[in-house]
């Protein structure tokens, strides 16, 4: 070993931590333990994807149902219109006959 | 408690561990890092996740080589944090006039600057191999790479620490 190796050696030698070193890590780990030990940990039911797919299909069948009737009482104002502009040109049209 | 059961299992006793080895943990991150502050962060970082994997630990062996590894990946994570070089500009350092017979305390100041404008991997060998007097074999274990690295690391950092010396007319003894 050269000069060097043995400068480095010497300057690279362990250094002690601050006296209370030991004391602050004992404290960190109790702290980590107690914050472990205190979590809470949420379990889902395995029953809970089933029922969210059941209302999911539920609701959707719902949906549809609903969006079928609203389309239908569309259609049958719609029409109840035109039976009544329908009436009333054929009105004027007989009155308009001499 | 966690802990009790844990050295239960182990045998071993973190508190001992701790006592036993808070000072290579701290110098390895110190002499890596050049921060005192940091490298007791992450020192107590490291043993806090000794604390955490102590079921792992199968004798004293494997706690040091878990501390050693664990102590150079979160020195190298602090640093790449932090993101910048020592902050004492290597010109500001005091040149020592003379290398003395016995241990000259400018030398090793300067020599630990100098260590510490290294890249990353090259400082993390030249640290374990002369703090901790870890063979080149061991070194490649810890920081996982191939042994052929490990010495090339070491050669190249040799060369450059001894021409940054000699400009600054130290060496050659």
């Amino acid at each position: 070993m050269d000069w060097l190796e043995e400068e480095l050696r010497q300057a690279l030698e362990r250094k002690d931590p601050p006296p209370d070193f030991a004391a602050r890590v004992a404290h960190a780990t109790r702290v980590d333990s107690a914050a472990g030990s205190g979590r809470v940990v949420r379990v889902w039911p395995r029953w809970l994807p089933v029922a969210a797919a059941v209302l999911l299909m539920a609701g959707g069948a719902a949906y549809r149902e609903h969006r079928g009737r609203v389309a239908k009482e569309r259609v049958m104002v719609a029409m109840r219109i035109t039976a009544d502009q329908l009436n009333h040109i054929q009105a004027r049209v007989r009155e308009a006959k001499p | 408690m966690i802990g009790l059961e844990r050295e239960e299992q182990t045998g071993i006793d973190f508190a001992d561990l701790v006592r036993e080895h808070q000072s290579m943990v701290f110098s390895l991150s110190y002499h890596f890092l050049h921060d005192r502050e940091l490298a007791e962060e992450v020192a107590q970082e490291v043993f806090l996740g000794l604390h955490r994997h102590m079921g792992d630990i199968k004798s004293g062996e494997h706690a040091v080589f878990w501390l050693r590894k664990v102590a150079a990946q979160r020195s190298i994570d602090a640093a790449r944090r932090r993101k910048r070089r020592p902050q004492v500009a290597l010109e500001e350092v005091a040149e020592p006039a003379a290398r003395a017979a016995v241990y000259d305390p400018l030398l090793g100041e300067l020599l630990r600057r100098l260590v510490g404008t290294l890249p990353e991997t090259p400082r993390m060998v030249m640290v374990m191999r002369y703090q901790e007097d870890l063979a080149p074999a061991e070194i490649a274990a810890l920081l996982e790479m191939p042994i052929a690295t490990v010495k090339s690391h070491l050669q190249r950092s040799l060369a450059l620490l001894r021409e940054k010396l000699e400009r600054r007319g130290v060496g050659g003894y």
